[in-house]
């Protein structure tokens, strides 16, 4: 960008004193380009700083006027009020071990079956990949009626089954997988694999998943947050306050008669702490991972 | 498969398919990609025809569904609810293409300037938003625009002394305040694939049309956008689809109102069937919703050349 701003510039210098002036404009740019990003972070950091101060305030200081960042006195009542009279273990539990259920199971089924689309040639490949393909343009809603109806008439309403059910078969995992596989495991490796009389089996564990490992951390961290981010699906299946997961827990307390807008607050940063770390720890994975078929296609 | 949150499709996977996949392997592949479509079959496809069946029948829930033809699809064409929601959806997914897309870009465009430093804290700190719940999202922001000690208005009351704006409570205001969430929500993530994309556009190009005379802006249409337009084409699909089924930040900033002025589709097909035990209605609407996001996300591919070999 800056080049071209220069060229430009260096295009109009007939005027006195040009390289002063053409690193002033180049400097006033940057300022302009560090100010605006700093802005923009600004916007996307600022509401969660304040629900983070808010939720160490006393419920009748959240809302002080004029506002303040920062908590006086700081108190932590709000996140020992959550976890004392609200079942917020039980719920928190409920969408840690639902999602890494679910996401244990997508990643094998996607790295299976990316294999086999990435490496093996077959009939009706292209039929099977176009049906797979069309499903990402189903809504959820779509499928919603008749996925609840067939889940809770089918006597499997036990929600460490229900509540994984959209998330088990994602599409785009495969697509994830297949693109990574292409890319990172040599056929050769295969073929080498099965002359030694590996199975097929056997080639996809010991020779095809290690050289994964990388990819597949990135679509567990995405299997994951489809699933511990979900809400409209646990809110029409799950009538049980034990069983909630914390999206549907944390709306009940704010839909309740007192607003238990502190509550929620504590509640809000105490269940974004496992995404944002996991986040922090594999960003990596999961940026490059997500961009990558977009990219290289 | 779809979801509240996000879809993703990836261009050119199409033709790098037919260029791998050389190995013979008998009933292997089949073996490998059972798994996924026994559970896509069960949870998917039989869903989505069951849709299409349960679309012909008034049922409430218990016993037998009763087959009605096209009656459900009749009652929709007449609902005004129905009709309102369907305007409300086409809002939001205009606002995520029209306005949430060219952000990124520009977000984007701002982070691939050259020897910018700290780029990768800023991509990782505007990706933020989309690691988090949705109904965190919705929550928080509830808190900043309520209208009577929301921190908006008491911001906007202590900086500039502005009389308290029902932000959720006017029909108008509310769907900005929806989109503006939306936004929020996706931007980040969008930018790190126009990111991607804009880092892969060779120099050369650019100096080329520098060369020729182009200035920042000739240069940005002549060589950027054609050079990016696989991931444009794909970021502005998913952003549509993921927009026409906007579901938590309604339910939970506006429940749909004031009145039903922002009530969305998703919203409509939750609250027939489970506040109204109206399945074959609410599975009417889903199939319509269906049909309409099917066609203009085909629409949307053939105009914008997604699986086309570039």
């Amino acid at each position: 960008m800056t080049a071209f701003a220069q060229t430009r510039e260096a295009a109009h210098s007939a005027q006195p004193s040009p390289t002063r002036k053409r690193r002033g404009g180049a400097v006033a740019r940057r300022a302009l380009l560090y100010i605006t990003l700093i802005a923009l972070l600004l916007v996307f950091i600022a509401p969660l700083l304040w629900a983070l101060s808010g939720s160490l305030k006393r419920r009748g200081d959240i809302f002080s006027v004029p506002p303040s960042l920062i908590p006086n006195p700081l108190t932590f009542e709000n996140y020992v009020n959550l976890l004392t009279t609200q079942p917020f273990a039980a719920w928190f539990g409920m969408s840690v071990g639902t999602a890494l259920l679910a996401t244990a199971i997508s990643v094998f089924v996607c790295a299976l079956a990316g294999y086999g689309f990435a490496k093996f040639r077959f009939r009706g490949k292209r039929v099977l990949f176009t049906v797979m393909f069309s499903s990402l343009s189903i809504p959820f809603a779509v499928i919603l009626v008749p996925l609840f109806i067939l889940v809770t008439k089918s006597g499997l309403a036990n929600p460490w089954f229900s509540l994984i059910v959209p998330w088990v078969a994602p599409a785009f995992g495969i697509f994830m997988m297949q693109q990574f596989i292409v890319q990172s495991v040599p056929d050769d490796i295969i073929e080498a694999a099965r002359i030694d009389g590996c199975s097929e089996f056997g080639t996809f564990w010991r020779i095809v998943l290690p050289l994964l490992r990388p990819s597949l951390g990135a679509l567990a961290v995405w299997s994951f947050l489809q699933s511990y981010n979900s809400f409209m699906w646990p809110l029409v299946l799950v009538s049980d306050s034990n069983q909630y997961t914390l999206p549907l827990g944390l709306n009940i307390l704010f839909a309740s008669e007192n607003r238990s807008y502190d509550l929620v607050l504590a509640g809000a940063v105490l269940a974004s702490i496992p995404t944002i770390l996991v986040f922090i720890l594999l960003r990596k994975q999961l940026l490059e991972g997500l961009t990558a078929g977009a990219v290289k296609g | 498969m779809s979801t509240h949150t996000e879809t993703t499709l990836v261009p050119g996977l199409r033709a790098r398919r037919a260029r791998s996949g050389r190995i013979r392997g008998g009933a292997a592949p089949y073996i490998f990609i059972a798994p996924f479509y026994v559970l896509y079959g069960l949870f998917m496809i039989v869903p989505v025809v069951a849709a299409i069946v349960l679309s012909l029948t008034e049922w409430v829930g218990l016993g037998a569904p009763d087959f009605i033809g096209i009656q459900n699809y009749v009652d929709l064409a007449h609902d005004t609810s129905f009709g309102g929601a369907l305007a409300n959806s086409a809002v939001y997914t205009a606002i995520a293409v029209l306005i949430v897309v060219p952000v990124s870009l520009l977000v984007a465009q701002a982070l691939n300037a050259r020897n910018l430093r700290l780029r990768d804290m800023f991509r990782v700190a505007y990706f933020v938003p989309m690691v988090l719940s949705p109904i965190v999202i919705a929550l928080i922001y509830s808190l900043i625009f309520d209208r009577d000690y929301g921190l908006l208005n008491s911001s906007l009351q202590a900086l500039f002394g502005l009389p308290h704006i029902d932000w959720l409570g006017d029909p108008t205001i509310a769907k900005g305040a929806i989109g503006f969430v939306l936004m929020w929500r996706t931007v980040g993530y969008l930018t790190i694939f126009f990111l991607a994309a804009l880092q892969n556009v060779p120099g050369e190009l650019y100096e080329a049309a520098a060369l020729d005379g182009a200035g920042p802006v000739r240069s940005f249409f002549t060589v950027t956008l054609p050079s990016i337009r696989p991931v444009t084409a794909f970021v502005i699909v998913t952003s549509f689809i993921s927009a026409a089924q906007l579901f938590d930040e309604p339910y939970l900033l506006t429940k749909g109102g004031p009145g039903e002025a922002t009530l969305s589709v998703a919203m409509f097909i939750y609250r027939a069937a489970f506040e109204r035990q109206q399945f074959g209605y609410a599975a009417a609407a889903g199939v319509v919703l269906f049909a309409i996001v099917f066609i203009i996300s085909q629409g949307l591919n053939r105009l914008l050349g997604i699986g086309r070999e570039s």
